[in-house]
């Protein structure tokens, strides 16, 4: 896999052709090269007071990289996928009802045709992704590739790696599991729509024929500094039937899970605050869905 | 390396370092100033442009992302001095105000319109929540692009 770098004189951004070329030339570039897929994080980089890196290997070119595959056990959708891309190809898809209303909300038209599912995994400082609990909730799993192979982790393990990955790891691929599983995702933006939300609840369940839910995953967004999931409410909720409004009074007395992160469009109280009533329009999402 | 690409049909090429945003090599080197660097954020939409048909914040597209592609900015929307049918609405309902805006706001529609011919007010809105007017001129805007949904020339 590894070869000489094929990056052109002291450029910023080499725009690989093949994944052996990206992982060959980030390899190559150490600590001081980093991968570019939208460019809608890094790209703002100077706005945050950010020294941009050395060097860019870019992997929109990729081919590999820009595909959604669907199988009959699971569907894998490539790193350089964009929001928009990722709408087109999953709406009207039950079980990707959460994952596609994630994309479909996120930021705004213009941004969604840019950003990807990969580079949105990557950006550890954002903590308002609406991608990553939608994954969460869908027990979705990464690759990644770098000089010494490829390896699959959970979106969790994802988050704890992703700021100390060895140089040369690329992120490939997302692969989510086909069940029978709803999915809704429910996100409170300070506008109608082009903000970052404030708060983020992904739900994802199994129901009975009786309304019981089962396999409960639910990942929470920009209240803490990085998404997570919910055990205390997923433990509360399985095995009973789902009623939005006790879902509610479940989240309401499972709140102290979280420490609300201060920032500029709210204060933590109230991110923790809106969170009850998220669980509650989630519910509501999936079982209408 | 020159970094060659298609700017309203013309083949362009650039010198400039490939992470250059796009939006300043289309302003300082080809003077199409149309578009406007204003949040440099992609929360503005002043920006915006058509890279292979699809509405882009050229603030945050580097250069050498777009090399081999096809490029079209507000300068391009017309066809031999005929306005197309997004602008020539706008100027029906004397839509322009200070200008800042509007040129994203336009290549925005142009591509919302060729995806979603009759769509509702709502749906119009939802496509310009990444464009932001500081004269708050939306209504008339809107009302205009209503207009144009309902068969308006």
């Amino acid at each position: 896999m590894a070869g000489r770098s094929p990056v052109r004189g002291r450029q910023s951004l080499f725009m690989a052709s093949s994944l052996d070329e990206a992982v060959s030339a980030l390899a190559d570039g150490g600590g001081g090269a980093a991968a570019f897929a939208g460019g809608t994080w890094i790209m703002r980089a100077p706005i945050r007071g950010e020294a941009p890196a050395a060097f860019h290997v870019g992997l929109g070119r990729i081919r590999e990289l820009t595909t959604i595959e669907t199988g009959p056990d699971e569907i894998s959708i490539g790193a350089c996928v964009t929001h928009a891309r990722l709408v087109a190809a999953l709406t009207g898809q039950r079980q990707f009802a959460g994952l596609v209303g994630a994309a479909r909300g996120a930021a705004n038209p213009a941004v969604r045709e840019l950003a990807t599912v990969g580079g949105n995994l990557c950006a550890a400082q954002f903590p308002a992704s609406d991608l990553i609990p939608a994954l969460m909730g869908l027990d979705a799993k990464i690759e990644l590739a770098n000089p010494a192979g490829a390896e699959r982790v959970s979106v969790e393990r994802f988050l704890e790696m992703r700021r100390t990955l060895v140089p040369g790891t690329v992120l490939t691929r997302i692969f989510i599991p086909r069940s029978g599983a709803r999915s809704a995702h429910a996100r409170l933006p300070m506008r109608k729509a082009g903000d970052y939300p404030v708060a983020i609840v992904s739900m994802a369940a199994d129901l009975d024929a009786d309304g019981s839910a089962h396999d409960i995953r639910i990942g929470v967004g920009s209240v803490e500094a990085a998404a997570r999931r919910w055990p205390e409410l997923e433990a509360g909720l399985t095995g009973r039937r789902l009623i939005p409004s006790e879902a509610q009074k479940l989240a309401e007395g499972s709140l102290a899970a979280f420490n609300g992160r201060d920032g500029i469009e709210a204060p933590g109280w109230y991110r923790l605050q809106v969170l009850p009533v998220l669980v509650r329009r989630a519910a509501e999402a999936l079982l209408s869905s | 390396m020159p970094l060659a690409f298609d700017i309203n049909g013309e083949e362009r090429a650039t010198q400039r370092d490939p992470m250059t945003p796009l939006i300043d090599v289309l302003r300082e080197e080809f003077f199409l100033t149309g578009a406007k660097p204003v949040c440099r954020e992609g929360f503005c939409g002043a920006c915006t442009v058509l890279i292979d048909g699809r509405p882009m914040v050229s603030c945050l597209v580097p250069v050498g992302t777009v090399e081999g592609c096809q490029v079209r900015t507000v300068e391009g929307l017309a066809t031999a001095g005929e306005p197309s049918r997004v602008q020539k609405i706008m100027e029906e309902h004397d839509v322009v105000q200070c200008g800042m805006c509007f040129p994203g706001m336009l290549i925005t529609l142009t591509a919302f319109f060729r995806d979603n011919p009759n769509p509702g007010r709502d749906e119009i809105k939802a496509a310009l929540v990444g464009n932001i007017c500081r004269c708050t001129g939306y209504e008339r805007l809107v009302d205009a692009a209503v207009a144009l949904a309902r068969g308006g020339e």
